[in-house]
């Protein structure tokens, strides 16, 4: 089967990855980035094709901008608030609403009240395209289960891979690396964008740091930079 | 409107308050030390008067015109000296296409200010006709990549494009003397300007509740400055020009030990500016390498490597021309030695064309060995300049000019022709051997055949 070259390379547009033809009476699942052509699967978005076996395909790639997807976690800003809802920035092509009542116990009496900047957890609940999505912060049961509003700590930017990268499981090496030494809290948001928080401000830039770095850098690499900014945090300490 | 407001970057207030509170010990966000610039690269482009600056992630590009004008009315001895800038909406989602916004303007006139009031680039040598005629400098001011501190970018820039910048030389002629003739650049050797002191800008900001200064913002912390001012000033310690841009009240004392640090840095810039400048000048010098023409016509016979050695040296002046070296006895035209013999035909590109057969040559002998020993010893013996061309180009080059007869390339001199007839000859034996000495041999005796 041609698609055994591809799973795990990089694709680009335009790339045949599956040749139906060949494969009669099999159910082919396709994620994100591959469309069907009659007979042929080809590729619609540039990245790493993925294989999730049995049947499960799917593009994956990373970017500056976030699409926003439905169940995804996002960190979103506050940018205004109306009657109904929170006008929320997710970084996406348009900004999000937060029902006011969207929170555990949420009634018209106890309306949470945020000022235009604050930094939210939230879960998207609807996304269509051409429309503004609409988020939450419950989960689908209805409990807090961590959303809300972050305190404190530091956020910065950063592409959706590395975001993914970030919450894989098991947990990537440069958050392993840094869990065993130092204590610190993390919220990573699908749509690129991440959250640190420590004891000290020293502890939050160097993580900060460190984790906009590592992008690019394989796991021994990641592993070596941990060390050395580990080296110098306690020197200075 | 909601779609303006979801494709700007925003402040948090979690960021705006970590900021600050790293700065009480002193932290800056990206690892900074509160008075450490960010890392600066300068480079410059293929013209003359075109730089491109690089602060961390802010990104400037400053390109330097000259055109004639007529004077002001009431400074009729004296150039102009203008600046435009533009905010390029590449560089950050705020920024708008079109007319420029305040900050632009502020940006132009704080670098405007540093450059004119201060009377660095001098004005009275850019008169050519009193009253008539004077040259009008304009510096465009290109902002790539806003990652904060553009002033300071956007200055260092514009000084490494004046400094950079050659104008045309003009002389006074026609029938009374009143018409300014213009020379182009093959004709006469373009000026630099004349420019006294360099202006350095270095910008502080400041944080409203703890009064912490920092040098050189990046982009966030911009954001969430309580107040910021610029300071222009040179390596002797002359304040050219001090901007605050509103914001917070400064104490006297703060203001005076920025000051003291700005001092220190701008001492700094000046260095790396002058050692990217000076760099970039050797090498625009040694690309245009201009040859006597008369020691042409002394080396007839190819034997004197030695003498014509000692003629390069002293030929060694700026000139419009490349170097000529003819691999090919079939082409007329003056070509640049890019590659190995064979394939430079192709890649060669015609600068000069100088009228006269190439392949009309009574000097050929084939190879002579003398000659072959006295290039081999003259490569070694070149000069570290001339190694310079030799590495750069493909280590053809040098030998190349050693043994090429020095040559005047402009157009219409007779005795070039003669040098031009003999180049092949030389040209081609040394070239050759500068590479592979035993292989070329062959290859230069089948070709001289050949001929």
């Amino acid at each position: 089967m041609s698609d055994n070259q591809f799973v795990d390379q990089l694709v680009v547009p335009g790339d045949v990855v599956l040749d139906l033809s060949s494969m009669a009476n099999q159910t082919i699942k396709l994620g994100g980035g591959l469309r069907q052509e009659s007979d042929a699967i080809s590729v619609t978005k540039a990245g790493k094709l993925r294989l999730s076996k049995p049947n499960k395909y799917w593009v994956e790639s990373s970017q500056k901008r976030y699409v926003p997807s439905v169940e995804d976690s996002v960190l979103g800003i506050v940018v205004d608030s109306r009657s109904d809802n929170f006008i929320v920035d997710i970084k996406g092509p348009a900004v999000a609403f937060l029902p006011v009542l969207a929170f555990e116990g949420g009634t018209r009496r106890n309306i949470p009240k945020f000022e235009v900047g604050a930094l939210l957890y939230v879960r998207v609940v609807k996304a269509n395209p051409g429309m503004n999505p609409e988020l939450s912060c419950t989960d689908a049961s209805g409990k807090a289960a961590e959303f809300g509003p972050l305190k404190d700590g530091y956020m910065f930017e950063c592409s959706t891979g590395l975001s993914r990268m970030l919450l894989r499981s098991p947990p990537c090496p440069i958050l392993e690396a840094f869990g065993k030494k130092i204590s610190f809290e993390v919220a990573v948001g699908l749509n690129g964008r991440v959250w640190v928080n420590a004891a000290s401000p020293s502890t939050v830039i160097i993580v900060a740091n460190a984790i906009m770095r590592s992008e690019s850098l394989s796991v021994a690499q990641q592993k070596i930079m941990v060390e050395k900014l580990l080296q110098n945090l306690n020197i200075s300490t | 409107m909601e779609q303006r407001l979801a494709n700007s970057w925003r402040l948090t207030v979690n960021e705006k308050k970590f900021i600050e509170t790293a700065l009480l010990p002193a932290l800056r966000i990206d690892g900074r030390r509160p008075f450490d610039y960010r890392n600066l690269t300068i480079n410059f482009g293929k013209h003359d008067g075109s730089g491109e600056v690089q602060l961390g992630q802010t990104h400037v590009m400053a390109f330097v015109t000259a055109q004639l004008t007529q004077p002001y009315r009431d400074r009729p001895n004296e150039g102009s000296l203008s600046i435009f800038t533009e905010f390029s909406p590449m560089a950050d989602p705020s920024f708008e296409p079109g007319r420029p916004g305040q900050a632009a303007v502020e940006l132009g006139r704080v670098v405007d200010r540093g450059l004119r009031e201060s009377r660095a680039v001098d004005t009275e040598s850019l008169c050519v006709l009193s009253g008539k005629s004077v040259w009008a400098i304009r510096i465009d001011l290109h902002i790539l990549d806003n990652g904060g501190n553009l002033v300071d970018a956007a200055n260092v820039a514009a000084l490494a494009a004046l400094l950079t910048f050659r104008r045309p030389e003009c002389s006074l002629g026609g029938e009374d003397g009143q018409e300014v003739v213009v020379h182009p650049p093959e004709e006469r050797e373009p000026l630099p300007l004349i420019i006294h002191h360099l202006p350095i800008a270095v910008t502080f900001a400041f944080f409203g509740s703890e009064s912490s200064v920092v040098i050189d913002p990046t982009h966030h912390e911009e954001a969430v400055t309580g107040g910021r001012m610029t300071t222009t000033l040179n390596a002797n310690g002359d304040i050219c020009a001090i901007q605050k841009a509103g914001g917070e009240g400064i104490l006297q004392s703060v203001i005076m030990q920025c000051l003291r640090i700005a001092t220190v840095k701008a001492g700094d810039i000046t260095e790396k500016l002058k050692k990217a400048v000076d760099s970039y000048n050797t090498e625009r010098a040694l690309k245009k390498i201009k040859r006597h023409p008369s020691s042409t016509l002394m080396d007839v016979d190819g034997a004197h490597s030695n003498s014509r050695e000692k003629q390069s040296p002293p030929a060694f002046k700026k000139a419009t021309s490349e170097f000529p070296s003819h691999h090919t006895r079939k082409s007329n035209k003056l070509e640049n030695v890019e590659g190995e013999t064979n394939s430079s035909e192709q890649r060669n590109t015609t600068k000069n064309f100088i009228g006269g057969p190439s392949s009309w040559d009574p000097y050929s002998k084939g190879v002579d060995p003398d000659f072959l020993k006295a290039s081999l010893a003259l490569r070694g013996a070149s000069t570290a300049s001339k190694k310079q061309e030799v590495s750069k180009n493909e280590k053809m080059h040098g030998v190349a000019k050693l043994e090429e007869t020095t040559k005047d390339v402009n157009e219409g001199f007779l005795p070039v022709e003669a040098a031009q007839a003999e180049q092949p000859t030389r040209g081609e034996k040394t070239l050759k051997d500068a590479v592979k000495p035993k292989n070329r041999r062959k290859k230069n005796q089948s070709s001289t055949g050949a001929s």
